[in-house]
């Protein structure tokens, strides 16, 4: 009776596992491999393969997929950021947004009012970003898990209400207009396809920059702190002047992502800083899986990409997107490519296994 | 113009406010007494209690009384629902897990709620008239004498519940000690079902004294419930009395600081209090139980 | 010349006295034992001197200098390494990687020169790496070094979380219940592995319930019992030492 129970359950059990992985195989294939992320060379062969897609896929998109493609590329870049943070450092932000506005309001502010070249502004972005990050994280990464995420999340609410009550400044609820696209000495990024150069050109230099990071002793600290405080501390890390670095870091790579976007969209206003972005930066992080850096630049193609299509829906989009974050979690709560990674692994050892138990039979 | 003119009208206001916010917060404290969770969709519930009450009454032609309390029951059920569907299946993920999927879920009900109510804010007739009182030069409206009145009224409830009864002390065994509760034969993920439903009665119950005060509208929630739980941190974490008096509080503090800066600011007002003292006294002002567990 | 001397120092909690007083000196060049019974005080006087917690009274010095107020980090800065009763690995990481975070104090570099990987940060990964290595050889663990650390036995992550503290270099290592848990196969090697470490002149404090290794290998021991030290000296004087039996046995009764 028990062994006919255990035979029945083992065969639904395979059944199920071919079910959640047939489908999503080939997309394992092109998915960092998580189970790796600590065997750090510094390039591999994969990632000539990533640039090279990258460099030709414009070829085969058409005009709007492109500007998605940038679109991405921009939030990939905050993902990166809030992946040190989050992913590595294992700190909570929900107010990644308000440093991505900061960046934002900084390059709309000086290019239109004060005339400063975009290049300069992109620079003054990240700068004045970390500042900020620096003046807010000092007090409150003291705080842990929910206090934490709350913590940042009111800072987040607290930058959308001063930009909407500063109107002189800021424009108030409907913006600033006219930002200048972006031009290094003369050249002007005034395509879709320029700025996706543009933006994934920043992109690579900016994961060339964490991938280094994370190889080297900092990469090393940060992971410990994710790990444990006390340990760390034995060790002489100094705890709190890490998480504030670390967030500082990240708050530098949102404010540059905004300036792109203020120069792309050449615009800002103070609907696209809320809660909902800080929540999809979020998701974009545990979806890439926490401790890769590859991870959370893939979920931010696929879920700027969702969001899009979701827009056609209209008002069904929302609870659509809200039911699919709510899956996504449930399913793939530490990452899609790890998920799938340790299921593909779980299924060859089971093929394995039954072979072996096949022959003991025989 | 002299600000301080204003100070006792505003008071005032500030304390109906403050009334409302305990309400809120009350809902938090429930669902962390069980858990150790954060439900982040809990000014969801205080939204759809006012929402659905006005549904009852346009749409099916029922009786205040009775739209009301069927308004409370249809939100008790989704609280339930919240629990099975999101909750229950990530018993075991980390806490960030738990903060995107009840954020998700706030997205989900806020967004559905739009689509089958209307996007336009609904609101309530008073309870009993809307001819303001009044009492020593100041205005008051009875409705708001009515969420006064229900807010200690249900605070007293709760913790006759958490306190007097067997199943408020389960509830808080299987929130201290949730190996100690599982040991003694409590069935843990049962009470943090059954604090969904409280938690989300007592919402509801919030958004039914609310709407005759304000417009509520399907994006009212959100907000509402931050403010609830910043509340719920300044009195004290995890308390019910810490609750109520971090609401008055805070709606004190929000309504009189009109008198000193522009309107428009009002809202941050809520997060400055909230960063003040998390950075000055993090157990908030009757202190907390739960604040040296390393989840917070 | 004492390396790290305890002063007179008192710690309470609410009212109920954990340490009464307590002074304790540790020589350079030697292993002290400290031992005693449950709830003697043992844990509180390590959170003391690793700075996790503040003293209510007294004061403690390493190599002369004041160390009662300094932080965690900054105590382990000065030298002091220590490893935790409740293992304290970082799973999340491979074992080499657990000992070269051990080695964060010593190698260079911030944010910035990591991110560009300015050439003296290569130069230090590739020395600390070797570094590590000759570590992971010393306690057998180099084998492994590619694995990751929470999937190493409980006797193994034990030595690596020893490793992680030996690679700071550090002047006095404290151990906290080193042999805890481990079987007396386990027990014999770690003892070996102290006794090697000695022998290269480093300081060792180690609190421990193991009898057997604690008299086998300390120079010296003391005993705390209540919150005080009721004798202290040459581990075959205490075993005699009829306050230290009283003690015990009074503990098993009670």
């Amino acid at each position: 009776m028990v062994k006919k129970y255990n035979k029945g359950s083992r065969i639904e059990y395979r059944k199920r596992d071919i079910l959640f992985t047939a489908g999503l195989w080939l997309v394992s294939l092109i998915l960092p491999d998580p189970h790796l992320p600590y065997r750090r060379e510094f390039i591999k062969k994969r990632d000539f393969f990533y640039v090279g897609a990258l460099l030709l896929l414009p070829l085969i998109l058409s005009g709007p997929l492109v500007y998605l493609m940038v679109l991405a590329g921009i939030y990939a870049i905050v993902a990166l950021g809030l992946s040190l943070f989050l992913g590595y450092a294992g700190q909570i932000s929900l107010g990644h947004a308000a440093f991505f506005g900061i960046g934002a309001y900084t390059t709309a502010i000086l290019t239109t009012r004060y005339a400063v070249s975009p290049l300069e502004a992109f620079g003054a972005s990240a700068l004045a970003a970390a500042v900020c990050a620096y003046l807010i994280g000092k007090p409150i990464l003291k705080l842990k898990g929910y206090f934490l995420a709350l913590a940042t999340l009111g800072f987040g609410e607290i930058f959308l209400v001063m930009v909407r009550e500063s109107r002189s400044l800021t424009g108030g609820v409907s913006g600033i207009f006219g930002v200048p696209w972006f031009s290094v000495a003369g050249f002007a990024f005034d395509t879709s396809l320029k700025q996706y150069y543009l933006v994934w050109g920043v992109l690579i230099a900016l994961v060339l920059f964490a991938k280094n990071l994370v190889r080297s002793k900092m990469g090393r600290t940060l992971l410990a702190v994710a790990a444990s405080e006390d340990a760390a501390a034995s060790v002489g890390i100094n705890v709190a002047q890490v998480k504030v670095r670390v967030f500082v870091l990240s708050a530098a790579f949102a404010g540059l992502a905004g300036s792109l976007f203020a120069c792309v969209l050449s615009t800002a206003n103070p609907q696209g800083f809320g809660l909902g972005l800080s929540v999809l930066v979020v998701m974009m992080v545990i979806m890439g899986g926490m401790g890769n850096l590859y991870g959370p630049i893939f979920a931010a193609i696929f879920l700027t990409w969702l969001t899009d299509v979701l827009g056609g829906f209209q008002e069904y989009s929302l609870p659509i997107y809200g039911v699919i974050l709510i899956l996504l979690l449930i399913f793939f709560p530490d990452g899609v490519g790890t998920r799938l990674n340790e299921r593909l692994i779980y299924l060859i050892s089971y093929w394995g296994r039954k072979r072996r138990r096949e022959r003991v039979d025989i | 113009m002299n600000p301080w003119i204003h100070i006792p009208q505003l008071l005032a206001a500030g304390i109906t406010m403050g009334a409302i916010y305990a309400l809120v917060a009350l809902g938090f404290v429930i669902i962390v007494r069980a858990s150790q969770i954060l439900n982040f969709a809990q000014g969801e519930f205080v939204m759809l209690g006012g929402v659905v009450t006005f549904f009852f009454i346009t749409g099916a032609g029922l009786p205040y009384p009775l739209a009301a309390l069927a308004a409370v029951l249809a939100v008790i059920v989704i609280g339930f629902l919240l629990h099975l569907l999101v909750v229950y299946p990530l018993r075991k993920a980390s806490v960030l897990i738990l903060i995107m999927a009840t954020v998700g879920a706030s997205i989900v009900i806020s967004n559905t709620s739009a689509l089958l109510f209307g996007t336009l804010p609904k609101a309530l007739p008073p309870f009993s008239g809307d001819l303001p009182l009044e009492l020593g030069g100041i205005r008051i409206v009875p409705q708001n004498l009515w969420v006064l009145g229900a807010t200690f009224l249900l605070f007293f409830v709760l913790y006759f519940l958490s306190h007097r009864t067997l199943v408020g002390k389960a509830m808080e065994a299987s929130s201290t000690d949730p190996l100690g509760a599982d040991l003694s034969g409590i069935a843990r993920n049962f009470m943090v079902f059954l604090a969904f439903g409280v938690s989300a009665g007592v919402g509801a119950i919030a958004g039914v004294l609310v709407t005759p005060i304000f417009y509520t509208s399907y994006n009212a929630g959100t907000l509402l419930g931050l403010k609830g739980f910043i509340a719920a941190v300044v009195g004290g974490w995890g308390k019910n009395s810490g609750a109520v008096l971090g609401g008055f509080v805070l709606g004190v503090v929000e309504s009189t600081s009109i008198a000193f800066i522009p309107a428009g600011y009002k809202d941050a007002v809520a997060f400055v209090v909230l960063l003040l003292i998390l950075y000055f006294r993090p157990k908030g002002i009757l202190g907390s139980p739960y604040i040296d567990s390393r989840r917070w | 010349m004492s390396l790290l001397s305890i002063d007179t120092i008192s710690k309470s909690y609410d009212g109920v006295r954990a340490l009464n007083g307590v002074s304790l000196r540790v020589r350079e060049g030697t292993i002290k034992g400290l031992i005693g019974p449950n709830g003697a005080g043992k844990t509180t006087l390590f959170h003391l001197i690793t700075g996790v917690e503040r003293p209510s009274a007294g004061t403690i010095s390493f190599q002369g200098r004041d160390i009662t107020t300094l932080e965690p980090h900054e105590i382990a800065l000065l030298g002091v390494g220590r490893t935790f009763q409740t293992l304290q690995v970082m799973g999340t990481m491979t074992v080499v990687e657990n000992i070269l975070t051990g080695m964060h104090s010593r190698l260079k570099g911030g944010f910035l020169s990591c991110g560009l990987w300015l050439p003296w940060i290569h130069k230090g990964e590739r020395t600390a790496l070797k570094e590590a290595k000759e570590t992971l050889e010393f306690l057998d663990l180099l084998g492994r070094w590619k694995w990751n650390a929470s999937h190493l036995s409980f006797a193994q992550q034990k030595m690596l979380e020893l490793g992680r503290a030996l690679a700071m270099k550090p002047t006095l290592l404290l151990l906290d219940e080193p042999a805890a848990g481990l079987t007396p196969a386990e027990v014999t090697r770690l003892a070996e592995k102290i006794r090697r470490l000695r022998e290269q002149g480093m300081t060792i404090l180690i609190v421990e319930h193991h009898m057997g290794m604690i008299m086998d290998i300390t120079d010296e021991v003391a005993v705390l019992h209540n919150g005080e030290i009721i004798t202290e000296g040459p581990p075959d004087a205490v075993r005699n030492d009829p306050r230290v039996i009283e003690a015990y046995l009074r503990g098993k009764d009670a």
